[in-house]
């Protein structure tokens, strides 16, 4: 390149940088003047053309470059940006590729040409490319990526089952082939010793690690130790890692969990084959290996809690194999544990394996607990009476939960949380409060009530005492969680959401904690209102999983410049279960539900949803929602929390996604032009790899049809109908769209028409068949239009039953229960609306003589309009009741039992939650009505 | 008692009871660092210090806490550094992180062979810094604003300024890495990495 160009170029980077894409366009095109055939300054274009959306002109410059198989830096580095933009991973492999090609010397290409692999997964090219490298440039290193290729390749969800073994056997004769050796690099030990892991060569392993340089890895990286251990275990040398860890424990006062469980593994080893000698053996061991945890217990004391619990599970373990020679020894030790941590937070959580005792045991430990101190002026004795509680409420037996006994549970704890909360008032706002766990015990107690009873006075008490909490410990991210929670059951997701936002949710937190937000969200969107603020979330939300693909693969590649080879896997594992995250896809659907009832439904809506909706069926997925960070106080004979609050009282998944997933796909694509030979060629980017799946390789059309019991046990009784509904609709009508679907000819003719109208190039790949002196008017088919069949009765019936069901509901005082009754005959309308958006052209319906079918679909819209109606009527005067004073004192003058928390607090509590409900029924109510008039005229 | 492993990208989606912790935000990382809690934060560590980067689990496998750190510097600047060290709210008070900085020693020890570990800490975070001067950390010097998107707040200039702190390693048997006077040593944001 003259350097005269390339001083004229430089502002087009700049303006690249700063993100003044148009600048950067009217500088290429000034330039390309001059300079019509330069490959950089069209790939510059091309960029900057992606950045402004204007996909269809930047392919036409981006196929030019490629067509011409570039080689210089600058153009190659311009176009991976572009391709990236674009999604076409497989383009760039093939662009690096043809480069490396041309010049096999160049050490950066084939660097290059390995990470374009890369990125698009494709371990099989990339280790060719690896081979290369290392025949060419004789480096180590490209062995190692030639043999992690290998290793990856094996781990891919689309290489079949009986290829792994085969593939690790190729990367380990890789590996040995080697003269380096693999000590002189722990990552590159950490893949020697993975593969020989795989591959169950115990013996090579141990010949590395028994070297003192495998041995000194192992002692300093927590990875290889890992994998030590591992094979430990494969070789069966439970006794020999049992004595290392003892003299690691004793020697050099190593205190990590994983060693004391090695010791106790490899005391009750003896007992792998069983018979008397070996019994006595084990005994033998049981009481040194009790020795020498007593003394670390001794010397530790209240320092470590290491000796102790090992003490405890030694003592657990020796009583299932029979060999405990002291019958109050675990209770003598539980209660020693007590003694010595019951001031730490963490003691219930430790002592919860040992506490389902029987008989005697049980007794004795349930008194102990019971005279535990309940004096609560200092905070270690607090953490103790908290600990008791929460110990003695875990076993409780189902028998003993009676609303009467969890009210005087609920009116002790918060006895002592008034009590015990003056023990944090000097603390900064930053910290939590000392006897937080006591309002949470007494609001789960609370909640536990409205379960036994379905009276809601229990759950507006729990907010109270939760709301009060929550103002004396801004940061109990706990209270917040459960107060979304009830929020949510009590038909008040305005403040769900207010404290939503307060926990400031970011990055991969949006993937494994946004269901507390977004499960059956669309029950409480105002979208048929034009409130955008669910949707909002649900799209803000979802950046983390863009930013996934985009980012992610750039970390892979760091790993593999610095050859941190136990850290390829991980990141890669990483990507995949966020790039298939169930969370990200059950957002997709509710933000699909809401889109529908905000937007004018149009072929367009129905095409792209179409297209997405059709890869993500297609996806494997991986379920990272945490539901754990929920806290649980539960009786264990009793639901836990997360289960007693969950909307609608049943747990949505994998199945629920699958029958929503269905259900649309099933609607959209009757009312959809598209075919896959159209999108196929319509299509930018990359298409996804072809699932391993038999079930995922079957025919769209067979899959959407099918219905799994185990799926509908996902759905509430209100959904299950909307299913069956559909299935109904579509069965009825998919014969009148597939005869007056345009053939998939005239649907290309028409898009590429489009495109070229707008970008002022045809439409790649695209003949338009000539017209033949047909008119523009819709295509009309030689056949006959399919006989005109009734309506089935299941849609009339869905109608009339959910008219009772909404009837029902709406004066139980269930308010969330009503808006997902309302919002699903909502739902089933729009559907029908998307069903019947073909014959709303009166040219198709005089084309394909389809007038009868248009009279029968009429009186079913209406009678939906007529159930929407009253829906609509009677949710405004809820809402004027949510609103009334009567409804705001019923919340806020309910009996607390206590007097420690301000009329006034409570008083604003219930006026939120009356608002806030008021705020959503009127709303949705609104929306309805809104929706009738746009789709019944 | 607690599992020490090392730090996995898909520790990511378990680490919330820690990472919703406000201390974890405020205390543990510098404010404007903009790639804090980002995928990216954490698998740039991963990338390039995977040993320098391990959990703390319970024996339940909920996390207790974790510690991210570097290995940087030129020549007798080289050094392990503590990035971010967090313990979740029902696991303080049990020496979590002083088994966590024992690990990050040992490793910027034998490992990367660096003459000492440094960490930065508000300076009014009183609570720590008696932790870490009781692990064999001393002040050397002093930065000022390095938090400084919080501004002059209740805390003053203790509030936005950080003490780098530091330990000397076995390499620096002299422990020419360390003086007593650091905190009288005021240097600003813009001079330290």
């Amino acid at each position: 390149m003259s350097t005269a160009l390339d001083r004229q170029i430089r502002p087009i980077y700049d303006a690249l940088d700063t993100g003044s894409n148009k600048s950067a366009i009217v500088a290429c095109n000034k330039l390309l003047k001059k300079h019509p055939n330069s490959n950089l300054l069209k790939a510059l274009k091309a960029l900057a053309l992606v950045r402004t959306q204007k996909v269809e002109e930047s392919l036409v410059l981006c196929d030019e470059v490629l067509g011409s198989k570039p080689t210089d830096d600058s153009t190659l580095n311009a176009m991976l940006h572009v391709l990236r933009g674009l999604g076409r991973h497989n383009d760039m492999v093939t662009m690096f590729e043809e480069a490396y090609k041309q010049q096999p010397t160049n050490e950066d290409l084939g660097t290059q040409a390995f990470f374009a692999n890369v990125r698009a997964s494709n371990w099989k090219s990339a280790q060719q490319v690896a081979t290369k490298m290392h025949k060419q440039f004789q480096e180590d290193r490209y062995l190692y990526w030639n043999a992690i290729s290998v290793v990856l390749q094996a781990n891919d969800p689309t290489t079949p089952p009986n290829m792994r073994q085969l593939l690790y056997k190729l990367a380990h004769r890789l590996l040995s082939s080697s003269s380096a050796t693999p000590l002189s690099h722990t990552d590159r030990f950490y893949l020697h010793l993975s593969i020989f892991k795989e591959l169950g060569l115990v013996d090579e392993a141990a010949a590395l690690l028994d070297t003192e340089v495998g041995q000194l890895i192992c002692s300093a990286n927590l990875s290889c130790n890992e994998l030590r251990r591992d094979i430990m275990r494969l070789r069966g040398l439970l006794k020999e890692e049992g004595e290392r860890a003892e003299r690691l424990i004793t020697e050099k006062d190593d205190r990590n969990w994983l060693e004391f469980i090695s010791l106790l593994d490899g005391t009750f080893s003896y007992l792998q084959t069983p018979s008397e000698d070996t019994q006595d053996e084990c005994s033998k061991h049981i009481v040194h290996t009790q020795e020498v945890l007593t003394k670390i217990a001794e010397k530790d004391g209240k320092k470590d809690r290491s000796g102790h619990l090992a003490l405890l599970e030694l003592e657990l373990r020796a009583r299932k194999h029979g060999l405990s020679t002291d019958a109050s020894r675990l209770i003598t030790l539980m209660r020693q544990y007590f003694d010595n941590f019951g001031d730490k937070a963490c003691c219930f959580e430790d002592l919860k394996p040992y506490i389902f005792l029987e008989g005697e045991d049980q007794q004795t430990w349930t008194s102990f607990l019971e005279d535990v101190n309940s004096d609560v002026s200092s905070v270690n004795n607090l953490q103790r009476v908290i600990n008791s509680y929460k110990l003695l409420r875990h076993t409780l037996p189902a028998s003993d939960i009676t609303l009467e006994a969890e009210g005087k549970g609920a009116a002790l704890y918060v006895e002592q949380y008034f009590k015990a909360l003056p023990l944090g008032q000097a603390l900064p706002a930053t910290e939590l409060q000392p006897a937080d766990d006591l309002a949470i015990l007494s609001g789960s107690v609370l909640v536990n009530m409205w379960k036994l009873t379905g009276d809601q006075q229990y759950l507006y008490r729990a907010v109270i005492l939760l709301e009060y909490g929550l103002s004396k410990s801004k940061q109990s991210f706990e209270m917040r969680l459960i107060l979304i929670r009830i929020y949510r059951l009590l038909g008040a997701p305005s403040l769900a959401l207010e404290h939503y936002r307060l926990m400031r949710i970011k990055q991969v937190q949006n993937d494994t904690l946004s269901h507390f937000l977004f499960s059956r969200t669309s029950a409480f969107s105002l979208a048929s209102t034009g409130d955008l603020t669910l949707s909002t979330e649900c799209i803000e939300a979802s950046q983390v999983y863009l930013s996934n693909s985009q980012e992610t693969s750039d970390f892979v590649i760091r790993a593999f410049n610095a050859e941190k080879y136990s850290q390829i896997p991980e990141f890669i594992e990483f990507e995949e279960r966020l790039d298939n995250s169930l969370q990200r896809d059950m957002t997709k659907m509710e933000h699909l539900r809401m889109r529908i009832a905000h937007e004018v439904i149009s072929s367009d809506i129905i095409d792209m949803e179409l297209i997405e909706l059709k890869f993500i069926f297609d996806r494997q997925h991986h379920d990272n929602r945490d539901f754990d960070i929920l806290p649980n106080y539960q009786p264990q004979s009793i639901d836990t929390l997360n289960k007693q609050t969950i909307l609608f009282d049943k747990a949505e998944g994998l199945g629920w996604l699958w029958t929503f997933l269905k259900m649309y796909i099933r609607i959209f694509m009757m009312a959809s032009d598209l075919d896959d030979s159209i999108e196929e060629k319509l299509l930018v980017g990359d298409r996804p790899k072809l699932s391993l799946d038999p079930e995922k390789r079957r025919p769209l059309k067979e899959r959407i049809v099918d219905c799994k019991e185990s799926e509908l046990e996902e759905l509430t009784p209100e959904e299950h109908l909307l299913v069956q509904y559909t299935e109904a609709l579509a069965e009825w009508l998919e014969p009148y769209h597939d005869y007056a679907r345009p053939p998939p000819d005239v649907v290309l003719a028409e898009a590429a028409k489009l495109t070229e109208q707008k970008t002022g190039f045809p439409l790649k790949g695209v003949e338009i068949p000539p017209q033949n002196g047909k008119s523009n008017g819709p295509y009309k088919k030689d056949e006959e239009a399919p006989p005109l069949t009734e309506p089935p009765e299941a849609i009339s019936k869905f109608f009339e039953d959910m008219r009772s069901q909404f009837k029902k509901v709406k004066d139980s005082g269930d308010y969330s229960r009503t808006l997902h009754t309302a919002t699903l005959i909502q739902e089933a309308f729009l559907l029908l609306a998307t069903a019947s958006l073909r014959f709303k052209a009166t040219s198709v319906v005089k084309v394909h003589k389809l007038g009868g079918l248009v009279a029968k679909l009429k009186p079913i819209r209406v009678e939906a309009a007529s159930v929407l109606e009253e829906v609509s009527t009677a949710l405004s005067s809820l809402s004027t009741e949510a609103g009334s004073a009567e409804h705001r004192t019923a919340i806020s003058e309910v009996d607390l039992g206590y007097s420690e928390i301000d009329k006034d607090f409570v008083n604003q509590v219930a006026k939120k939650i009356a608002e806030s409900r008021k705020t959503i029924l009127e709303g949705v109510g609104k929306g309805v009505t809104r929706l009738c008039t746009t789709y019944t005229q | 008692m607690s599992v020490l492993r090392p730090f996995r990208a898909s520790d990511m989606f378990k680490f919330n009871n820690v990472n919703l912790d406000i201390w974890t935000e405020t205390v543990t990382l510098r404010n404007d660092n903009e790639m804090q809690y980002n995928i990216g934060f954490y698998l740039h560590y991963l990338s390039r210090w995977p040993d320098l980067c391990c959990v703390q689990e319970a024996p339940s496998g909920r996390m207790m806490g974790y510690v991210i750190g570097k290995a940087e510097g030129q020549s007798l600047e080289w050094h392990g550094h503590v990035t971010a060290i967090t313990v979740a709210p029902e696991y303080r008070r049990l020496s979590l992180a002083r088994k966590m900085m024992g690990l990050l020693e040992f490793v910027s020890d034998q490992i990367y062979r660096g003459h000492f570990v440094d960490l930065y800490v508000r300076c009014n975070n009183q609570i720590a810094v008696d932790m870490y001067e009781g692990l064999g950390y001393s002040v050397y010097r002093r930065v000022r604003e390095y938090y400084g998107s919080l501004g002059v707040g209740k805390g003053g200039r203790d509030e936005e300024d950080a003490f780098d702190m530091r330990k000397p390693l076995s390499r620096d048997p002299s422990k020419r890495s360390i003086r007593p006077n650091g905190r009288d040593m005021i240097v600003s944001a813009h001079d330290v990495s």
